[in-house]
């Protein structure tokens, strides 16, 4: 599931501008890399230009352009991106129903607990050995 | 046996004649056979000188008893005053002959009714002799035909006194020959008026033209007889319906005399008849109404069929059915419709008639009134019926609307809670983030940014109260004056970065000042939802801000060229918790133009959008720009 390639890289695909930041903040505290987009068009995007692929995805759900679901549909097309695991971040009740649907590695509800944030984060990019 | 009293004779010669008279064998066989006359000889002056058995028998003398003595005794003593015996005698002298009917008289008294025939007897030389005597008893006779006249008497009383037949007689012209009382009573006509007049003058019109007179005695002459129900014409012209037999009568030869006409006056016999043909056609006309009325609904189609059937059968044209309290005209017949039930009346049947009605008729009108009235029951009991399934129906409308609202509620506490979840998470990373890192400037910097998410949780408590309060009609405006371009400028500050994150620039066309009176963080709370709106939905592509003042009012308009909304969205899209975007795509609790409409209505201003899908929304403000009173009453109606 990890992929030492990955540099400690975490996408992060949130249409708030406030979470994405905050999100942004307590993970570069934790040493992680951070790739920004705002929704999932900007996410492919992101993905394309990137040297190498990030070790991990963080999805929101709903968001403009191109939602969660949307992405996954088109990350699943892409056998360069398919790989990449994806944790969903929903503020819905179900998102673990969400979750599952999109075929996601893993979900965080909202607000996200940072201990379970770096937890999470961490099983998919362990600190480069 | 003949006697003869010679001193009684004054004239021997004509005494010798009677002698040799007398002797004659044949004279005397004749007289004494005959038995039913009395014949006998006078002398000259009236003196009985034969007398034959015949006569005793008649008068009840003996020969000896008579002979000799006048015949004057053989009358009456009033005949005796009248001279009649002696009258009677110069009458036979002159004439030769008198005959006469009279009463006689006999030995006992006692009166016959005789016929006398006194013949002149002359001697050769043509002198009066004496007289013979011819006399016979009719009292039979007479009395027989004093039967007959008396019976033919009773039979003409009888016939005259009939009062309900008309029996007359008709020559064989057939003109009237006789009349009685009940052809008078019947036809009008007097005997004297009548009699001589042909009898066609009972027939109508149309008969006479039909030669029916005519016919009806050819019939009765060829048959015997002719018998029929029909009408007659009274002398005043009425008409009554009767019952006619002609006979016609015939001589011992066959030969026709004329006819007998027996009429019977049978008009009242005839109306009971048709009467009861009458009610029946009426029961069987309110049976169908009743079955109409069970199988019709629709009470206007009864009452319709109501007066329908009373024209009909009533054979009367104006027919009105008036409304409870409505006066009946002058001269109708009404029967009032009562609805069994505790309203009562329901309304009259009325009919203005010529003619009066009998009690069949007004029986009729009061069933058909009743028929109505149970219609009427009917009607106001399905009236009920339907009343009490609509307002069933009304109640499930309403569970099935509050049920909807309870789901829109739901539907938005869900959003509300994502909503709020956003900036909590932001909150709570930052929070949590800050108590694990050190550096003063980090800190500081992370501070802000909790700061900030706090000010955003605020806003949205802020916008949930507004809701609240709207709803309730219960949003204060406090009105200052100020500059609307000012203000604009000013919230386009606050826009600058996001519009720089949106990539959607702001593009401000606005005089250098607007003044006017207006609750300024109202207004800047519509500037916000209205640029934050055109940023969400404005796909990255520039913004276009425009204030106008014109002479009362102030016009703002805030165009973005993006996704734009379906016109079937427009009008939905100022109501409570309603988006056009896909809640998908798009966050937000869907409240923003909402409290937007009712801050600008509040100001007596209004809100509109021109929008094409895919090509952007223009959202127009239109305020006056003086002091206005909100109107809280319209702020509550609306909310």
């Amino acid at each position: 599931m990890t992929d030492p390639g990955c540099k400690r890289t975490v996408l992060i695909v949130e249409d708030d501008r406030d979470t994405r930041s905050a999100l942004a903040e307590v993970l570069e505290d934790g040493n992680y890399r951070l790739l920004t987009a705002e929704n999932g068009k900007a996410a492919l995007d992101e993905l394309r230009a990137a040297p190498s692929p990030p070790c991990l995805i963080l999805l929101d759900v709903m968001m403009p352009v191109m939602d969660g679901r949307e992405f996954r549909l088109e990350q699943e097309k892409d056998p360069a991106l398919s790989k990449i695991p994806v944790v969903v971040l929903s503020a819905h009740a179900d998102a673990v129903v969400s979750a599952n649907q999109m075929g996601a590695a893993g979900f965080l509800k909202k607000p996200v607990d940072l201990g379970d944030l770096l937890r999470t984060v961490e099983q998919f990019c362990p600190k480069s050995s | 046996m003949w006697w003869m009293r010679a001193a009684s004779m004054k004239n021997w010669q004509v005494q010798g004649e009677f002698k040799a008279l007398q002797a004659s064998a044949e004279v005397r066989a004749v007289t004494d056979s005959v038995k039913d006359y009395a014949i006998f000889l006078l002398d000259p002056d009236g003196i009985v000188v034969t007398w034959n058995v015949g006569a005793e028998r008649l008068k009840g003398y003996k020969a000896p008893e008579i002979i000799g003595q006048s015949f004057e005794r053989f009358y009456t003593e009033q005949d005796q005053a009248a001279g009649l015996p002696r009258t009677l005698l110069a009458a036979a002298a002159r004439e030769g002959r008198v005959e006469h009917e009279g009463w006689r008289v006999r030995r006992d008294g006692s009166r016959f009714w005789a016929d006398v025939v006194i013949n002149r007897i002359e001697g050769k030389g043509g002198e009066l002799i004496g007289f013979t005597k011819v006399t016979r008893d009719l009292s039979e006779r007479r009395r027989t035909e004093e039967d007959l006249r008396q019976s033919e008497e009773r039979l003409r009383r009888m016939i005259e006194s009939v009062k309900d037949y008309a029996i007359f007689l008709l020559d064989p012209q057939g003109r009237v020959s006789s009349w009685n009382s009940g052809a008078e009573r019947l036809k009008g006509f007097t005997a004297a008026e009548i009699i001589g007049q042909h009898f066609s003058r009972f027939y109508l019109p149309e008969d006479l033209a039909a030669r029916k007179p005519d016919r009806e005695l050819e019939i009765a002459s060829a048959t015997g007889r002719f018998e029929e129900e029909g009408w007659r014409l009274r002398k005043d012209g009425t008409r009554f319906w009767a019952s006619v037999v002609l006979s016609a009568v015939r001589d011992g030869d066959g030969k026709l005399m004329g006819f007998t006409k027996v009429t019977r006056d049978m008009t009242e016999r005839r109306r009971a008849a048709e009467e009861v043909v009458e009610r029946a056609r009426q029961q069987s006309a309110v049976s169908s109404l009743g079955l109409h009325a069970l199988q019709t609904a629709d009470l206007d189609l009864v009452r319709d069929r109501a007066l329908e059937v009373t024209r009909e059968t009533l054979r009367i044209d104006d027919v009105r059915i008036l409304s409870a309290g409505e006066p009946a005209p002058a001269g109708s017949i009404t029967a009032v419709i009562h609805a069994a039930d505790a309203q009562g009346e329901s309304g009259t049947f009325a009919v203005i008639s010529d003619r009066e009605l009998n009690a069949n008729d007004t029986t009729f009108l009061q069933a058909v009134a009743n028929v109505v009235a149970a219609a009427f029951v009917r009607a106001r009991t399905e009236e009920q019926l339907r009343n009490a399934e609509r307002e069933a129906v009304e109640e499930r409308g309403r569970t099935v609307q509050a049920e909807q609202a309870l789901s829109e509620r739901d539907e938005f506490i869900s959003v509300a809670a994502h909503e709020l979840r956003t900036p909590l998470t932001a909150l709570q990373l930052k929070l949590q983030g800050l108590a694990r890192t050190g550096g003063i400037e980090r800190k500081t910097d992370r501070l802000g940014g909790a700061v900030r998410q706090t000010q955003r949780l605020t806003r949205l408590v802020d916008r949930l109260l507004d809701v609240s309060r709207i709803a309730q009609g219960r949003v204060e405006m406090r009105p200052e004056a100020f500059d609307f371009a000012a203000l604009v400028r000013q919230v386009a500050e606050d826009f600058r970065e996001p519009a720089v994150q949106a990539r959607s620039p702001l593009q401000l066309h606005l005089p250098e000042r607007v003044l006017g009176t207006w609750d300024r963080l109202r207004m800047e709370q519509v500037l916000v939802n209205l640029l934050s709106n055109a940023l969400k939905y404005g796909a990255g592509k520039p913004i276009a801000v425009t204030l106008d003042a014109l002479s009362s009012t102030v016009r703002l308009a805030v165009a973005d060229q993006g996704i734009g909304i379906a016109p079937e969205d427009v009008d939905r899209i100022f109501g409570r918790f309603q988006r056009a975007a896909s809640i998908r795509n798009y966050g937000g609790m869907g409240l923003g133009l909402y409290v937007t409409r009712h801050i600008v209505e509040a100001h007596g201003g209004i809100i509109s959008v021109v929008s094409n899908p895919g090509e952007g929304a223009t959202f127009v403000v239109e305020l006056p720009s003086g002091p206005r009173a909100v109107d809280r009453e319209r702020l509550k109606a609306r909310a």
